[in-house]
């Protein structure tokens, strides 16, 4: 759309744009909330987990198979699978350790750099793009704009991500569990909980979700490596306005967030940069377990 | 077998005499000073490489100020590094005819330089002020958050370009012009003066931050890093206490910001994204942030490792990958860093040569080997213990 033309108030296209950005976001923040909500790790690399679930779902619909939906289920629990390990080699050391949430944010960084160099090592600099799935490759009307299935497939698989979450974490056996544990860990280890088991399940399920974020981006935005570091910025923020440990903050802070991205240049040029920030700032200020606090509640 | 002997007795004549109490830390610092000076004379871009080295080993000194000294690890530290390079450019894009005027256009750039430094200082202590005191209230994982958060909104104001003072993500150029002095002339962006330049203000910087540390200031930093309960009953004043040196630490990277934007001959908006205020960090974790000099060391690492990697093309483009690594193990496996590293072999060495005082050539060699393989056998059982706590 040429942005001349877009109308200085508030529009329809915006709104939808804004929150088809947001869903993406919801993706990553609710796995970054829910892992800090239970094992009290703030993932560094959470962002650059994204970004590998873009990555290899582009490789696996160019080069393996030609099937999108397979790859975005490949790219998600590839995702899933890199972050326990993870957990299990270098996060998993350092619980019992004095300083041990600054060590884990380090350490978490540290696989920032890791990641990004090696996704730029296997597939370079320029930025990759792959087509919507034909079965959604049509255009919607909405109140006059015309916007892509896809884009509007991907809100609603946001909203159907958060419920099934919801559901797991307040209805089953697991959740239960997650829940006991990340009240008191203690406590749940002696009632029997395996809790280091519990943890990396967890992790990889943060993770496998932030691949699946990835994974269903790939056709809405140019993936490239720099798209860890844009992504991980915004989680943050997301997660801090939700509430750190928050699932439902991190629904309600991504959606803001996407539509403070998409409408906030409109009132400033830097806007989509510097609107964000000051909400996180006011929220850690004067509220900061966040909007949301506690998990699962 | 015989000359070989005699190398290894003169190395260890030598070494001695190195050790011994008649080399005090005046003799080095003056060995150090003439090596500053020596290497001057070396190729220009080693002189461009320890320049940069030394400002970012301010930079990274700085920040351990706050993590190091107080605990609280900054993600934005970014905003103070280009706030030092901000002032300065301006001061010396907008304010240069006028100085000139009054002072006369010999001395006019050098005199420049400093209102410009000045000028950068006192913009940094006008954010910090404010900043330190909103940040301080939260700790660890918070704190790391609201100064990312700050030191982001300060990026998203310059890239804003508010009066057109900043030039949004262009940024500003800087020429820092040729100055007179005494009737000799020095092109002060030349990369020799600049050396010096760099030199004369970070060397005092660095004994600045090393008195504050060992005052009762720094004594009572560390009293709160290691716990700020303790500190507070003892009547500390925690919060107060973590702002001024917020502000301090806040104060000496402005410094280094200044510095950069004369090398770099631009102040740049990239100067304050979050991920320049991970330098200070990665340098500080390898260099180990438990030692006053442990980030004067990760910065060399930081600089040199790098240098060394720009040497085989095929890694060139990939330094960061060894970055990452590098500090993951430093944290998994050894906290105290390259500087305690270099701590455990100068003792290693000292008792390699108390074995030679007491045997000689022969003694001191035995003492190596069996230190080396009691260590590498340590290293096997603790693993053994390490996998035997998880069963």
């Amino acid at each position: 759309m040429d942005p001349s033309l877009t109308p200085a108030f508030v529009s329809v296209s915006d709104v939808v744009i804004g929150l088809s950005l947001g869903s993406r976001l919801f993706l990553i923040a609710v796995g970054l909330s829910l892992i800090f909500g239970v094992l009290g790790v703030l993932n560094f690399a959470h962002g650059a987990f994204y970004m590998i679930g873009a990555y290899v779902t582009l490789a696996v619909t160019n080069q393996v198979i030609d099937n999108f939906w397979l790859a975005v289920l490949a790219g998600a629990v590839a995702v899933g699978a890199i972050g326990a390990l993870i957990e299990i080699g270098t996060i998993r050391p350092l619980y019992e350790r004095a300083e041990g949430e600054l060590d884990q944010l380090i350490v978490t960084f540290g696989f920032v750099l890791v990641i990004h160099e090696a996704v730029r090592f296997v597939w370079g600099s320029q930025p990759y793009s792959i087509d919507a799935p034909a079965s959604l490759a049509f255009s919607v009307s909405v109140a006059g704009s015309t916007f892509s299935a896809y884009r509007l497939f991907v809100i609603g698989a946001a909203f159907v991500v958060m419920a099934g979450l919801w559901l797991f974490i307040t209805k089953t056996y697991f959740g239960a569990l997650v829940r006991g544990t990340s009240s008191d860990r203690e406590m749940a280890s002696m009632l029997g909980v395996d809790v280091p088991k519990l943890y990396t399940a967890v992790f990889f399920l943060g993770s496998f979700l932030a691949g699946l974020g990835g994974a269903l981006s790939a056709p809405l935005q140019s993936t490239s490596p720099a798209l860890g570091d844009q992504v991980i910025i915004d989680a943050f923020i997301i997660v801090v306005i939700g509430g750190l440990g928050s699932m439902f903050g991190a629904f309600v802070g991504a959606m803001l967030v996407g539509l403070m991205q998409a409408i906030g240049p409109q009132f400033i040029a830097a806007g989509h940069i510097a609107i964000p920030f000051l909400a996180m700032v006011i929220v850690l200020l004067l509220r900061p377990e966040g909007l949301f606090g506690g998990i699962g509640e | 077998m015989s000359t070989h002997d005699g190398i290894t007795d003169r190395v260890g004549a030598f070494g001695r005499e190195a050790v011994s109490n008649g080399w005090t830390t005046e003799r080095f610092a003056v060995l150090g000073l003439i090596g500053l000076v020596l290497l001057a004379f070396g190729p220009t871009f080693q002189v461009y490489l320890f320049t940069e080295f030394m400002i970012i080993a301010l930079f990274a000194l700085a920040f351990n100020l706050l993590y190091g000294y107080t605990g609280l690890l900054s993600f934005g530290h970014a905003m103070f590094y280009a706030g030092g390079s901000y002032g300065m450019a301006i001061v010396l894009r907008d304010a240069s005819p006028y100085v000139a005027e009054v002072v006369g256009s010999g001395i006019a750039p050098l005199v420049t330089f400093v209102l410009g430094a000045l000028a950068g200082v006192s913009l940094v202590l006008l954010i910090a002020v404010p900043v330190g005191w909103l940040s301080v209230r939260l700790e660890e994982i918070y704190f790391a958050l609201i100064t990312l958060a700050f030191g982001m909104l300060v990026f998203s104001v310059i890239i804003q370009n508010p009066g057109g003072l900043t030039r949004g993500t262009d940024g500003v150029i800087v020429t820092l012009g040729i100055t007179e002095v005494a009737g000799m002339e020095f092109r002060l962006g030349e990369r020799r003066t600049y050396y010096f330049l760099t030199a004369a203000i970070v060397l005092p910087s660095i004994y600045a931050i090393w008195r504050v540390v060992n005052s009762p200031f720094g004594t009572v930093c560390k009293a709160i890093r290691e716990s700020p309960d303790r500190a507070a009953a003892l009547g500390v004043d925690v919060t107060y206490h973590r702002w001024m040196t917020f502000v301090v630490s806040a104060a000496f990277v402005g410094v280094a910001g200044v510095l950069i934007a004369g090398l770099a001959n631009v102040a740049s908006p990239y100067h304050a994204h979050w991920t320049t205020s991970a330098i200070p960090v990665v340098a500080t974790v390898i260099g180990g942030a438990t030692f006053f000099a442990g980030p004067i060391v990760g910065a060399f690492v930081f600089l040199y490792v790098r240098w060394g990697i720009s040497r085989f093309p095929a890694l060139e483009a990939h330094w960061e990958f060894f970055f990452g690594l590098m500090l993951i193990g430093t944290v998994l496996y050894f906290k105290q860093g390259a500087a305690g590293g270099l701590l455990m072999l100068r003792g290693w060495l000292g008792d390699v040569r108390a074995a030679y005082d007491r045997g000689g050539t022969d003694a001191a060699l035995d003492y190596a080997k069996e230190s080396t393989s009691e260590r590498l056998g340590r290293g096997d059982r603790s693993a053994e213990e390490e996998g035997g706590d998880r069963e």
